[in-house]
């Protein structure tokens, strides 16, 4: 009984520091939704648009009627004809335009004759991203063009000559629309509640400490594990409104779908926050000082979270030493089990291992900042 | 009284980098952040996608849907892991995630193609992943293109028109992600650990109360803020060099650029950064404050700049806020100029928005600061 009163004494005193600075309230409530809103809507997976310039020194019906066909599909936008190859260097290099179609001199007769007609398509390979689309692209529209011409070309010959073709239809599974909000927000929502918990707590020791406050705790009655308890348990509190917040939103305006357990969403979002405090609460005990605690926090929040959790890049491709330093960081698994409810629709079954495993770390994470807080003192 | 007195200045120069030895466990991290930071983009966000666990479903049993899937099969994008005999078996393939992308060949599709019909071979990609879903796609496309190609070139065999378009990447032929990504990471990297350091210089002196101390000596705010500026620069030309270096040598980034554009793309962008460092510092009244705005200023640049994502696909409302953001003219000067070589002139537009950027924040910084110490 009295253990509850102390921590719920620390846990209260936490909530009044907190709710003193508006700024920090700010923080956890406003910057969480900002960035959320802010991702969802910048982030898109689709290039389109990409600004195309034009040397066409044919200059027929057939070398326009090229030229129209690769814009049709809306991934090149023609901004600008240029009359000399020398013009296409200088455009690359101040980088006005992606992509460059030339079209040879002789273009025109050598289709309608049955010659050779010659073409290039450029691609400024500086953006991989959309430079691997333009590839795709430039490479289905001369296969459509070709075997256009060459069925033409037999017509007006009186013979019917036919070549089929394959066409990929692709299918986006658990996204048919490809809506980047699908994509990011589950991942997202990880990141945002790790960045925010262990910015928060990394600091809340250290500043104890650095104010001497943290030797008259010490002598109080209370334990160190009820110390630990009672500064983690508001967080858990801001940190678990927050997640309900997220996904409100994620929900309500970006429409992601919830196809999965909530219960098991919820459990493991709990769990998810605990390790987050638990690794803020590590490096509070063994950082000198604010400034270091606040970097090694930025360090270890912002770039595993990001990098090694999976929201963005895909882990199965990265060298196996970091695939190996991803385990160590719980958003790889959060980032799993988010994915796996909100659009794959599992279950239990599916991600027990992976909720085990958060529920690991976090007991592991918060033992050894006890642990850690006790050697310090 | 001379506002910028030599000897005072070096003093204030030397008592920073005392104060930065202090904190051993800060200095290593400024040191150790820039190395980490760059293993992680450098492998994480350059990883190229590729053998991609695929599963092949074939209705088709014919010589050309073998030849389909062969050419799958030797492609380097995809790993061909499974072949279900039924459409059914994908679903709990993608649940369990063990596979990310699924081709699907009709019955009839050989018979289609001798007809001269086109027929459409189904691609399924998991769109839980959304790297994997934007890349495989275009990837399954390049596969299918060729397929289709060679059996264009046969049938032109039979007298007809050629067309010979080549596609040709410039500057970067392989498409190596690490070759775009290690030039803009050399300015984000600047940024993070200019701005992490630069943002609590200022508003740790108030905490503790030695700034109305510093203020009441004869130093003046100018050499005050260049003794507060230049060990950071200092720090953040050698962290600049070394991540340069580590790109050259270690990840065999091509560098076509010149010694004029890069380091003045670099000085100009690093202005801005400790600038907005320093405002944020002048602003803060506390340390976690400070750490906060910083916070809150770099993860929508990092978004929003084009670094991770290509400004192109981001929708057309989101596109003007792009350009409030230095790091996005820093990035394209650093990039064009390591891959194509671009020099001065080519991008006197960007290294123009930049000098403008670094003239505002250090005025509004200065301001700032002389508004600040008389409340």
């Amino acid at each position: 009984v009295g253990a509850g009163r102390r921590v719920g004494a620390i846990a209260r005193k936490e909530l009044i520091h907190i709710s003193r600075d508006w700024r920090i309230l700010v923080g956890v409530a406003v910057l969480p939704l900002v960035q959320l809103l802010l991702f969802a809507y910048a982030i898109s997976f689709d290039v389109r648009n990409v600004p195309t310039i034009v040397y066409d020194s044919d200059n027929t019906a057939q070398s326009r009627s090229y030229v129209d066909a690769a814009t049709n599909a809306g991934f090149f936008h023609v901004t600008r004809y240029v009359s000399s190859g020398s013009e296409i260097d200088g455009v690359f290099d101040r980088g006005e335009a992606r992509v460059a179609i030339v079209i040879s001199r002789g273009f025109g007769t050598a289709i309608s004759s049955g010659g050779t007609a010659r073409a290039a398509v450029l691609v400024d390979g500086s953006e991989p991203n959309s430079a691997e689309l333009g590839r795709t692209y430039a490479l289905a529209l001369n296969n459509a063009f070709g075997r256009s011409a060459l069925v033409s070309w037999s017509a007006t010959r009186g013979a019917s000559r036919s070549i089929g073709a394959l066409e990929p239809r692709l299918r986006t599974w658990y996204n048919p629309e490809r809506s980047s909000a699908d994509f990011l927000v589950p991942g997202l929502m990880v990141v945002i509640i790790m960045i925010v918990t262990v910015q928060q707590t990394a600091v809340t020791l250290v500043r104890e400490r650095a104010q001497g406050t943290l030797e008259q705790l010490l002598v109080s009655p209370l334990t160190r594990s009820e110390l630990i308890l009672g500064k983690v348990l508001p967080w858990v509190v801001l940190g678990f409104l927050d997640t309900i917040g997220i996904t409100a939103i994620a929900i309500a305006i970006f429409n992601v779908p919830l196809r999965g357990d909530i219960s098991v969403l919820a459990v493991s979002m709990f769990l998810f926050v605990l390790c987050s405090l638990s690794i803020g609460l590590v490096i509070s005990a063994i950082a000198p000082t604010l400034e270091s605690a606040n970097l090694v926090a930025l360090l270890v929040s912002f770039l595993p979270g990001f990098m090694l959790s999976g929201m963005a890049f895909p882990l199965a491709s990265i060298p196996v030493v970091l695939q190996g330093v991803s385990y160590l960081f719980p958003g790889r698994y959060m980032v799993e089990i988010a994915r796996g409810v909100f659009l794959r629709g599992a279950g239990w079954s599916i991600l027990g291992g992976q909720v085990l495993a958060l529920c690991a770390y976090a007991a592991i994470g918060l033992g050894l900042a006890t642990l850690l807080n006790r050697q310090r003192v | 009284v001379n506002p910028m007195n030599l000897r005072r200045y070096r003093l204030l120069v030397w008592k920073e980098f005392l104060q930065l030895r202090r904190d051993p466990l800060l200095l290593s991290i400024v040191f150790v952040m820039p190395v980490l930071q760059l293993i992680m983009f450098g492998y994480v966000v350059g990883a190229d996608v590729t053998h991609l666990p695929t599963a092949v479903v074939d209705h088709d049993h014919t010589v050309t849907s073998r030849t389909l899937v062969h050419a799958f099969e030797s492609s380097t994008y995809f790993d061909v892991t499974e072949r279900p005999t039924a459409e059914s078996a994908l679903q709990p393939l993608f649940d369990s995630t063990r596979v990310r992308v699924a081709v699907v060949i009709d019955r009839g599709t050989e018979a289609a193609l001798l007809r001269g019909e086109t027929a459409e071979v189904g691609i399924v990609v998991d769109g839980a992943d959304s790297k994997t879903a934007s890349v495989a796609g275009g990837y399954a496309g390049q596969v299918i293109a060729s397929f289709n190609a060679r059996r264009i070139s046969a049938a032109a065999r039979g007298g007809g028109p050629v067309l010979d378009s080549r596609v040709r990447v410039m500057f970067n032929p392989s498409l190596r992600a690490v070759n775009a990504m290690v030039p803009g990471l050399v300015a984000t990297i600047l940024m993070i650990s200019v701005m992490a350091v630069m943002s609590q210089a200022v508003v740790r002196e108030r905490a503790r109360g030695t700034l109305e101390q510093m203020m009441v000596t004869p130093i003046s705010r100018a050499e005050y803020l260049a003794g507060k500026v230049t060990p950071y620069a200092l720090i953040a030309v050698v962290q600049m060099t070394f991540i340069a270096l580590i790109g050259r040598l270690w990840f065999g980034v091509p560098f076509n650029g010149d010694l004029v554009t890069v380091p003045l793309g670099l000085t100009l962008f690093m202005f801005t950064s400790i600038g907005l460092g320093l405002l944020i510092s002048l602003i803060s009244r506390t340390q976690q404050q400070a750490q906060q705005m910083t916070m809150f200023y770099m993860i929508p640049v990092m978004v929003l700049s084009g670094f991770m994502f290509p400004i192109e696909s981001m929708p057309a409302a989101i596109v003007p806020l792009t350009y409030f953001i230095p790091l996005r003219y820093a990035l394209v000067v650093l990039r064009a100029s390591f891959l194509k070589g671009s020099g001065v002139l080519d991008l006197w537009v960007q290294l123009v928005a930049m000098l403008a950027f670094a003239l505002l924040i250090f005025g509004v910084a200065v301001t700032r600061f002389q508004k600040r110490l008389s409340e």
